[in-house]
């Protein structure tokens, strides 16, 4: 079974955010990027099924400038058997990233697109459903648990409730939440053997993809400063300040 | 010409410390200390796993087959981390020093891919240190005498545990009698053997002594944001982040320095024991303004046994001594300096 595993750069966990003076965006230039967390952890599920003989064949994707190789060199380190990358510069919005992932899942028959739940920039949540509706396949996001069995993949979801088990059809498109897995730390020998895979490079135009041009980024802001505090001595007090505020 | 890190490097060093910053959490190391040889056969196991051990080693004898250069951010890092493991003294000082023994193939066919596969703790004895360090957990040891390499097992000297400032060492006084049957290396060869295994052997400590200097103050930075006086953190006082940022500035300067003497020990260059002594003190210097500072910070308790920074600016205060104390690194540095025909001056620095 062929499965496509897209990952995504992003600006690293770690980094403390800084938006750009005009209000654009946020500072990207010189700032340490990685692979999306939830799409690490979709990486590594990937791995962990292939390691069951479940799956024989990992392609990992990412959308994105030059700089896109380092994090599919990281899927690659991972465990994947190879990688493609579609090299457009400037943004891409999650309808288009989700067009051209449809386009690669047809052409290369895959059996499952596992994606992150959500990109850690953007926190869109969008490109996994989209995609899913693209190829009219079933979906099965927030993914806790995957769990193969032939023709279908039985998959829990963390919901507000507690946990629900969906079972889908494959092909179809699993988004990793973050408690699926944790995944391995990259060996040394890993990170060197993956210097040495090709990857592929093909651009909308191979792809037949147009470009969505369809969200407009307005303003970019700071999350307004907390305001300090005020103690309480008793629980009466507590209501009456909330209600006070109007929250009760 | 481009200093630049490569991508290689920086990935092994992303990798390394996501790695450390879960199996060598300050708790592990305590527990690890109170063991009775210091030392954890799972630690070294994951070690291996990375491919840490295997770094040096050739791929003829299933290692990796990498330099100097691809160590040194790993030797930051581990340091950073203060591992409870003589790593670098098997994986990058014993792995070099077998692979460049002339000819005794069958001593290298032996070892290096046990130090690969992370089955072998070597230890090392150089004059420069007055004891061994993990001579009691060694598999063989390799041993200095009148510039002469000798490989002998543990079973062939007699040792005695002496007590280390830093809780995770384990140092030794050892006994024993060189014979031609241990020989390994003569003299004629041996001695620039020793002389570029020093050099590796303080190179390494003084990336770790880096580490540690930005370790102890990530810890001052961390506590001074949470410690408050006056209704307000401590960190936002003058008086406490200069002094924090002073350490910065000394990190930042010792670290242009400690690549140099990687490049110059990775190209052999000709004034490599200079560079090295020079990133030797640089280092030291930093790793111990960041201990003052820290503890400073901290006030008294940044000494006590419960608190963390003591682990770090323990380690410091041994490994600062390691492998030539400053006077000994100073001494190179003068020997060189008073020379006839020293070159000098910014024109000189990378020659």
């Amino acid at each position: 079974m062929k499965v496509l595993v897209s990952v995504k750069r992003v600006v690293d966990y770690n980094v403390r955010i800084q938006i750009k003076p005009d209000g654009s965006g946020v500072v990207t230039d010189g700032v340490k990027h990685s692979m999306n967390p939830f799409d690490e952890i979709a990486m590594e599920e990937a791995v962990r099924l292939k390691e069951k003989g479940k799956v024989t064949e990992i392609i990992a994707v990412t959308l994105g400038g030059a700089k896109g190789e380092e994090t599919l060199r990281t899927a690659l380190a991972f465990g994947a058997d190879r990688a493609i990358h579609v090299k457009e510069e400037g943004e891409i919005q999650p309808l288009t990233a989700a067009r051209a992932l449809a386009a690669i899942f047809k052409k290369e028959g895959a059996q499952i697109l596992f994606t992150g739940k959500q990109a850690i920039d953007d926190d869109a949540n969008q490109t996994a459903q989209m995609t899913a509706a693209l190829l009219d396949l079933p979906q099965a996001t927030f993914a806790s648990k995957v769990e193969l069995d032939g023709t279908k993949a039985q998959v829990t979801r963390e919901i507000d409730a507690g946990l629900e088990t969906l079972e889908v059809d494959l092909p179809a498109v699993i988004s990793a939440d973050l408690r699926l897995n944790e995944p391995r730390y990259l060996k040394l020998p890993d990170i060197m053997k993956a210097k040495k895979k090709t990857i592929e490079a093909v651009s909308f135009a191979d792809l037949g993809v147009e470009a969505a041009a369809s969200l407009k980024t307005i303003k970019t802001t700071p999350p307004p400063t907390r305001s300090k505090g005020v103690m309480v001595k008793t629980v009466d007090e507590l209501v009456s300040a909330l209600k006070a505020k109007g929250l009760v | 010409m481009d200093f630049t890190f490569k991508e290689d490097h920086i990935d092994f060093s992303d990798s390394i410390r996501k790695f450390l910053m879960v199996e060598a959490a300050p708790e592990m190391l305590r527990e690890i200390w109170e063991t009775e040889s210091g030392r954890s056969k799972a630690l070294r196991e994951k070690l291996a796993e990375q491919g840490l051990t295997a770094l040096s080693v050739p791929e003829e004898f299933n290692g990796i087959g990498l330099g100097d250069l691809d160590w040194i951010l790993i030797h930051q890092e581990l340091g950073y981390y203060a591992i409870p493991d003589s790593l670098s003294d098997t994986a990058y000082l014993a792995a070099w020093l077998l692979n460049n023994l002339p000819g005794d193939a069958a001593l290298k066919k032996e070892w290096l891919p046990k130090i690969a596969n992370g089955s072998a703790r070597i230890a090392i004895a150089h004059p420069v240190n007055p004891m061994v360090a993990d001579a009691g957990n060694a598999d063989l040891l390799l041993m200095w005498h009148n510039d002469e390499i000798h490989a002998v097992q543990r079973k062939q000297v007699q040792m005695t545990l002496r007590t280390s400032i830093d809780a995770s060492r384990r140092l030794f006084d050892v006994t024993w009698k060189p014979s031609d049957a241990t020989r390994i290396c003569p003299a004629s060869h041996g001695a620039s053997l020793w002389q570029g295994l020093l050099d590796r052997a303080a190179l390494a400590a003084a990336a770790h002594l880096i580490g540690l200097a930005q370790r102890m103050l990530d810890l001052g930075i961390d506590y001074s944001a949470q410690r408050k006086q006056f209704g307000k953190p401590i960190g936002s006082f003058q008086a406490v982040k200069h002094q924090l940022a002073d350490v910065a500035v000394k990190i930042e300067f010792a670290k242009p320095v400690l690549y140099r003497a990687a490049y110059s020990v990775m190209h052999d260059k000709s004034r490599r024991s200079v560079n090295v002594s020079h990133a030797k003190l640089a280092c030291g210097e930093a790793a111990w303004f960041s201990a003052r500072k820290s503890i400073q910070v901290h006030g008294a308790m940044g000494y006590t046994w419960e608190a963390d920074l003591q682990m770090f600016m323990k380690r410091a205060w041994a490994l600062n001594a390691a492998w030539g104390d400053q006077s000994f690194h100073k001494k190179r540095i003068a020997d060189f300096i008073y020379s006839s025909g020293a070159a000098l001056g910014p024109g000189e620095t990378f020659t």
